[in-house]
């Protein structure tokens, strides 16, 4: 275990100390997408008695280990590969435990690793003089899944001319995947890395290129890179591609690369980077760390923004040229968030996981002050207003995000996030979703302390990190400095009260070591005989993901005499407050009323209350606690508030209100800040939508043209011809931003039959048929695709005769004209494409709305064919998104398939990714849902991904670990039969069946068997029609023992019904109840080879070393650490010896036994599932199946 | 002659003579007054007064028959709308007619035509690059809005350069000194860039 010391340093968990690494990549062969190389490194034993060295590596085929050219024995062993070796349990508990355990047993932060060297004898003498090694590993990479990205266009020409480029990617911690190495962010060392490429090509990297030097045949050519700074393995990248090379015309040390042709873009898109570099320079007083930094802007990005020592490698995406608006501050926000993350991050890492919060808390912030500088307050304020609603919603739905997890020494059960499916034990275990909530949460917290000490001495404290660092960093490693550059949490608090001399630890125990938000809830009376406020505060603190707050709480009222501030004390009982008021109520004197700013406005005050002299009450309007506020006040209150206040956010709080009032009055007040140019444009953009939904709910009482027609045509049409929009001109963005929105807001409207006014939808189709882009110097791509976005909006459901089928004849007229509209944007695009195909994204969208309000007939296939590899990113991602509705509202089976088939195939992680999150959250069925589409064959599908289909890729991984926790929850999926007693788990797994000759239970087991296969055989078979895939799947499957140790200690967790009953009955009757029904039965052979190591699997896991080992039986060791987080720890110790005896038996009698039992169940297993299929298909009763049926009734049975 | 004279004045008197009456007198008919439109030009001082007048003006002076020209905003803005619109469509649908479509409705292919989406080798070029049409558009622009563009570069968007000015000068003083004494030395050999020094002959082994 990896403890930090506070300010002691930092105390490595492994028994050397990497000083050095060389990693020489000699060939790629972008054909076969492979790579040969080598990795040396340079270590120093911490310990006299080091004799096996453990490193990390995953994918690389590693041919020859020499520790100071000494040939060396190693032992590869990875338990991520697969994380449960059997499929009886799918139960999404079990698997997450297994999965921790799994990760942690290869986790370098507990001196752990994939690879295990054995240092030779001859040098042991060497190594008790703690002498240096040097580790030197030949591997290779082929067809890398994960970690190495290729992009290979296919088409004619050499590699160079095609553009086909390799970069490295990845989920955190990632290097494992592409060499070997430590891959720890708190194992610092120096590097030198070389890179042979053909001579057309540039192979970027870490650190400065010393020198390029070409091969003997002059084909090639060598990077040679050198890295002095120490870094994390982690922190190490890589992109080789034909690149064009742009040095930067304000920082020549500054070097930017992209593909071809796309030079302009680059030039025009990074002509701002060193403004970004100017102002954090400024801010930490502190010169960029490295000497030189690169960019590199590939295809294909795995994200869009990744950040390395002394380089970034972004989407190439993200390049556009000036005529681009909405796509301009989207990079430069990007470009922003890489550079602070050069500083934190990259030069500046972190001593474990649970500091990783520090890191992107702090480059979160100083990104956070860049936005304010360059973008205004305004933005600022209405960013941090939304990272705060995102939290907080995330947290209010998930149950909390923790920034600093703190797991006891040992085996403590108490895990501190047992509301999540996932364990955020590591990075590499948690929800994407959840890091990304995460990297939110510590940026906002990190605003917080900066709330409490001031942002000059928050800035003196980074300042303070990254001088150590920068002194650290020149130190040679002898001088044990360099764990200087590390951060830990308590060292940065510690910083922090040494700077500021302020005691924050009330602030970081409430927001970072627990979890949760604060939901305020506030009403208020006012008391004119006291002249007093009576605010009324009330929390929740008893939902899920809610915390209780205590302490200051700030709160302004706006008066008529002025705005002023009250700091509350909230308390545990105390609801009310009392905040006395500083104006009598006295309207007919006609003053101006002084704002929080000291602005001074003439107000109308007729709509307040006469007798009270408040004109709007804001709770917590600085943001300073994490929280969501639910305030009442009323109507007239929140107008006053969205015309008078001049903070942003106050104004959006007030729009969002006053969806609920609507009246008049907040019409006029909408309309109004809609025609105030100095209002921020996105108050204005969302006052569009507020005004549309108050104008649907007045409907019948609403007077004059639609809602903001009359103020569109007087801001952008002709004053002679109001009913021509004029020419494009966007100069003024604020105006831009609004044009492009009001349409979209206004389509939204609908009259008292719920449909569209005709009068609108003419409007909009105007707008497009006069749309005239010639004179303007941008692009109205984005206009163009909220025109249709808008056009999408006016859809409403079709009036649809008893079903009848949807086709020409009977659409619509109005749809007609929509249609068109769609079909000729959609086919202009292949002719003249607009920038990241914006049309086409939302074409692709308003045809799915067609067809989801019936007007179109709902088909997947146009879809299907712009989701296809070869169309742009932004539009795969729409048609999969339609597609994945399809899947939902059609419950298409076939297309679930096709989806989850891609996930598995596509080209790009992103991609992948990218279905698995829209699945997740838009789910074809959730669990306790009845849908045909949940069945068995699925969930194995879904377990198989999870469990083994998906261990190149972290990310994706987690992610197929959402979605079957969206689709079944935690618990045993409902539509695999009901666990009944003993015999729960082993119904599908028919390699239990084996275990039963290992024990004396045999007896017992061969009835059993029968039972159940009677109970249970005919809804088990039924699921069998999934058989093939299991059986590709299952390509390393387990052995059956081993099955039986997991399935005892699962039960607990497995059958939540009784998990007492199931134990006890294990224990006393010794029975394994298992019955191995129909399931992949070629495998089991495979699972022998497995059963060797069942054994050792135990010992394994105490000291890895001792005894040889082949591949995949270190899969075990993640199984026994889980038993430990089980529920249910006291039979776990039985069990374990339990299963390790029989672990002898085991194999021996594995083979013929399952041969010929399988064979036979097998066979007899699919007649029956056939006939039942027959039987019981019919009934309507289908979305249960059959199986499910019978399993409700079994429990009865059992009984 | 073997004529008698005193016989004339009977021969005049004779009863079938035939009297021919003295033609009427007319008025002299005037020039017609439609043909003077406008005034007859007065010599331009460089023809001699004895010269004859000009002709009328109708001889010389063209009469513009056609109808007036559209100059009417809406009309022209309406026109150029649906001139768009026609070609487009013409040209979508000569493009669908040519190649493979889709189609939203099963029974009808033709109606609503979409031009089959066809994957491309290098789908990032065609979503990136401004296309040749957009080229054209920023170039004319560029030229005639070169100010403008000046002025409002620096509003929404990079609100900050301004305000930020002074204090950043002083913090990159050192960086932006440099850089600019680069760019005023001019040219590329300056830049001492590592990925723009030549590739090295493979004369030594260089190994670390």
């Amino acid at each position: 275990m990896n403890r930090k010391k506070g300010d002691k340093g930092f105390e490595s968990p492994r028994p050397y100390k990497l000083t050095h690494q060389v990693v020489c990549i000699n060939n790629i062969n972008f054909q076969r997408k492979s790579v040969v190389g080598y990795v040396e490194l340079t270590i120093f034993p911490t310990v006299a008695n080091l004799n096996r060295i453990k490193l990390n590596s995953k994918q690389c085929r590693i041919y020859r280990v020499r520790v100071n050219d000494l040939e060396a024995a190693f032992i590869y062993n990875d338990p991520t590969l697969e994380v449960c070796h059997h499929e009886s349990k799918q139960n999404l508990n079990y698997f997450s435990n297994a999965y921790a355990a799994a990760v942690s047993a290869v986790d370098p932060d507990a001196g752990n690793g994939e690879l295990c060297i054995k240092v030779p004898s001859e040098l042991w003498k060497h190594v008790d003089e703690l002498k240096v090694l040097k580790v030197h590993i030949n591997f290779s990479l082929d067809q890398p899944k994960g970690g190495l990205h290729f992009v290979v266009p296919d088409m004619e020409g050499n590699m160079a001319e095609r553009g086909a480029h390799v970069f490295s990617c990845g989920y955190q911690n990632s290097t494992r995947f592409w060499f070997p190495c430590v891959d720890s962010y708190s194992e610092l060392c120096t590097w030198k890395l070389e890179y042979t490429v053909d001579a057309a090509m540039v192979a970027v990297s870490n650190g400065d290129l010393v020198e390029t030097v070409y091969t003997h045949d002059m084909r090639k050519k060598t990077f040679h890179y050198m890295l002095t700074i120490p870094t994390a393995a982690s922190n190490i990248s890589l992109a080789i591609g034909p690149f064009e090379i742009l040095v930067d015309p304000y920082m020549h040390e500054v070097t930017h690369f992209c593909l071809p042709q796309l030079l302009p873009l680059l030039k025009h898109t990074t002509s701002y980077l060193h403004e970004v570099f100017e102002f954090y320079e400024e801010i930490l007083t502190c010169r960029y760390p490295y000497s030189c930094f690169k960019t590199v802007f590939i295809d294909e990005a795995y994200v869009e923004v990744a950040a390395y020592a002394s380089m970034s490698i972004f989407s190439t995406n993200l390049l556009h040229s000036a005529m681009i608006i909405d796509e301009t501050p989207l990079t430069r926000r990007c470009l922003a968030q890489a550079l602070a993350q050069q500083f934190f991050g990259c030069f500046i890492s972190r001593m474990s996981w649970s500091d990783e919060w520090v890191l992107k808390g702090i480059s979160g912030y100083i990104y956070g002050l860049w936005m304010k500088k360059t973008f205004g307050v305004n933005e600022y304020r209405h960013w941090i207003k939304q990272e705060l609603d995102q939290i907080v919603a995330y947290e209010l739905k998930t149950g909390g995000v923790l920034l600093h997890p703190i797991f006891g020494g040992g085996k403590e059960k108490d895990n501190p996030a047992s509301h999540l499916h996932f364990s955020i034990k590591h990075p590499h275990t948690l929800s994407w979703e959840y890091y990304t909530m995460f990297q939110c949460k510590a940026h906002l917290v990190m605003r917080l302390i900066e709330n409490r000490i001031s942002m000059e001495f928050m800035l003196q404290v980074f300042n303070k990190l990254l001088s150590l660092a920068s002194t650290a960093s020149s130190q040679k490693f002898q001088s044990h400095m360099w764990s200087q550059m590390l951060v830990s949490t308590s060292g940065f608090l510690k910083s922090i009260s040494n700077v500021s001399g302020k005691d924050i630890q009330p602030l970081i125990k409430q927001w970072v070591d627990q979890s949760g938000v604060v939901k305020f809830y506030g009403s208020f009376a006012f008391n004119r005989k006291r002249n007093v406020l009576e605010l009324e505060i009330k929390q929740d603190y008893t939902s899920p993901g809610t915390q209780k707050y205590v302490g200051p709480l700030k709160v302004t009222v706006q008066e008529l005499d002025g705005s002023f501030n009250h700091t509350l004390q909230i308390e545990e009982n105390s609801l009310k407050h009392d905040i006395p008021c500083h104006s009598k109520s006295r309207r007919n004197k006609k003053k101006k009323i002084p704002l929080m700013n000291g602005e001074e406005v003439d107000m109308d005050l007729s709509a307040m209350d006469a007798d009270s002299p408040l004109l709007w009450i804001r709770i917590d309007p600085d943001m300073s606690v994490l929280r969501k506020v639910e305030f009442e006040q009323s109507d007239f209150m929140w107008q006053y508030q969205l015309r008078y206040e001049r903070d942003v956010v106050a104004q959006e709080e007030a729009i969002l209100a006053l969806e609920k009032f609507p009246t008049p009055a907040s019409r006029l007040a909408l309309t109004d800040i809609l025609e105030q140019e100095q209002c921020f444009y996105r108050v204005r953009m969302l006052a569009c939508f507020c005004l549309a939904k108050i104008a649907n709910s007045m409907v019948s009482t609403w007077t004059g043209p639609p809602a903001m027609k009359s103020l569109f045509t007087r801001m952008f049409c002709c004053k002679t011809c109001p009913n021509i929009v004029k020419t494009n001109n966007f100069m003024n963005f604020q105006s831009y931003f609004l044009q492009k929105t009001m349409p979209v807001a206004m389509a939204l409207l609908r009259d008292v039959h719920n449909l569209c006014p005709k009068e609108v939808l003419m409007f909009i189709l105007d707008l497009i048929k006069y749309n005239d882009n010639r004179k303007n110097k941008f692009s109205d791509n984005y206009y163009r695709a909220e025109l249709i976005d808008a056009l999408a909006n006016s859809v409403t459901p079709a009036v649809s005769v008893n079903n009848e089928v949807r086709t020409l004849d009977n659409l619509n007229p109005d749809v007609r004209l929509i249609l068109e509209e769609i079909t000729r944007f959609l086919n202009m695009e292949k002719l003249l494409p607009s920038y990241r195909h914006t049309i086409t994204v939302s074409c692709l969208k308003a045809i799915r709305v067609l067809q989801k309000n019936g007007h179109v007939p709902s088909d997947p296939a146009l879809f299907k064919s712009y989701a296809e590899y070869g169309h742009f990113v932004d539009v795969r991602i729409a048609a999969l998104e339609a597609v994945v509705d399809y899947t939902k509202v059609d419950r298409s089976y076939e297309e679930l398939q096709w989806l989850l088939s891609m996930v598995q195939n596509d080209p790009v992680p992103y991609i992948r990714h990218k279905i698995l999150d829209m699945l997740t959250k838009n789910p074809p069925f959730t669990k306790n849902m009845e849908s045909p589409l949940c069945n068995e064959a699925l969930v194995d599908q879904l377990w198989k991904l999870m469990n083994s289909g998906t261990s190149h890729d972290w990310r994706l991984r987690c992610g197929a670990v959402d979605l079957y926790f969206t689709l079944f929850g935690l618990s045993r999926p409902s539509c695999l039969p009901l666990p009944e007693l003993g015999l729960v788990l082993n119904l599908k797994e028919k390699k239990a069946v084996l275990n039963p000759t290992i024990i004396p239970e045999s007896v017992a087991n061969n009835q059993e068997p029968v039972i159940s296969s009677n109970n249970h055989g005919q809804s088990v078979g039924f699921q069998n029609t999934e058989d093939d895939h299991l059986i590709k799947e299952t390509a390393s499957s387990i052995s059956g023992h081993q099955q039986g140790v997991k399935r005892k200690a699962d039960m607990p967790l497995g059958s939540p019904l009784e998990p007492g009953q199931i134990l006890e009955k294990n224990e006393d009757s010794k029975v394994k109840l298992k019955i191995r029904f129909s399931n992949s039965q070629e495998e089991e052979e495979i699972d022998m080879d497995t059963v060797h190591d069942s054994q050792a699997f135990i010992y394994h896991h105490l000291n890895m070393l001792e005894r040889p080992s082949t591949p995949g039986k270190e899969q075990s060791s993640g199984e026994i650490t889980m038993h430990p987080v089980s529920a249910a720890p006291l039979s776990v110790f039985s069990k374990e010896s339990n299963s390790s005896k029989h672990s002898d038996h085991h194999h021996h009698h594995h083979h013929e036994h399952k041969k010929k039992k399988k064979k036979h169940k097998h066979k007899h297993k699919h007649k029956h599932k056939h006939d039942t299929k027959e039987k019981e298909k019919d009934p309507f009763v289908f979305s249960n199946s059959p199986a499910s049926a019978r399993s409700i009734r079994s429990p009865s049975l059992s009984d | 002659m073997g004529f008698n004279v005193e016989t004339l004045p009977a021969y005049a008197k004779r009863s079938q003579r035939m009297v021919i009456t003295a033609p009427p007198v007319t008025n002299q008919p005037v020039t017609p007054k439609a043909l003077t439109a406008g005034q007859n030009k007065p010599h331009p001082p460089h023809i001699p007064g004895h010269f004859p007048e000009f002709p009328d003006p109708h001889t010389y002076i063209k009469t513009p028959t056609y109808r007036e020209p559209v100059s009417d905003y809406q009309v022209l803005r309406e026109k150029a709308a649906s001139q768009r619109r026609d070609v487009e469509r013409a040209l979508t649908r000569f493009m669908a007619k040519t190649g493979e479509t889709q189609s939203l409705f099963k029974d009808d292919v033709s109606t609503f035509p979409l031009i089959a989406a066809r994957p491309f080798t290098v789908p990032y070029l065609t979503a990136l690059l401004p296309s040749e049409l957009e080229m054209q558009q920023m170039e004319e622009t560029d030229s005639s809005e070169q100010d403008e563009q000046t002025d409002t570069e620096n509003l929404p968007l990079h609100m900050s350069t301004e305000e930020a000015g002074p204090e950043k000068e002083n913090s990159s003083v050192l960086q932006q000194s440099s850089s600019l004494a680069g760019s005023r030395n001019g040219e590329e050999n300056v830049i001492d860039n590592p990925y723009l020094r030549p590739v090295k002959k493979p004369k030594i082994r260089r190994k670390k």
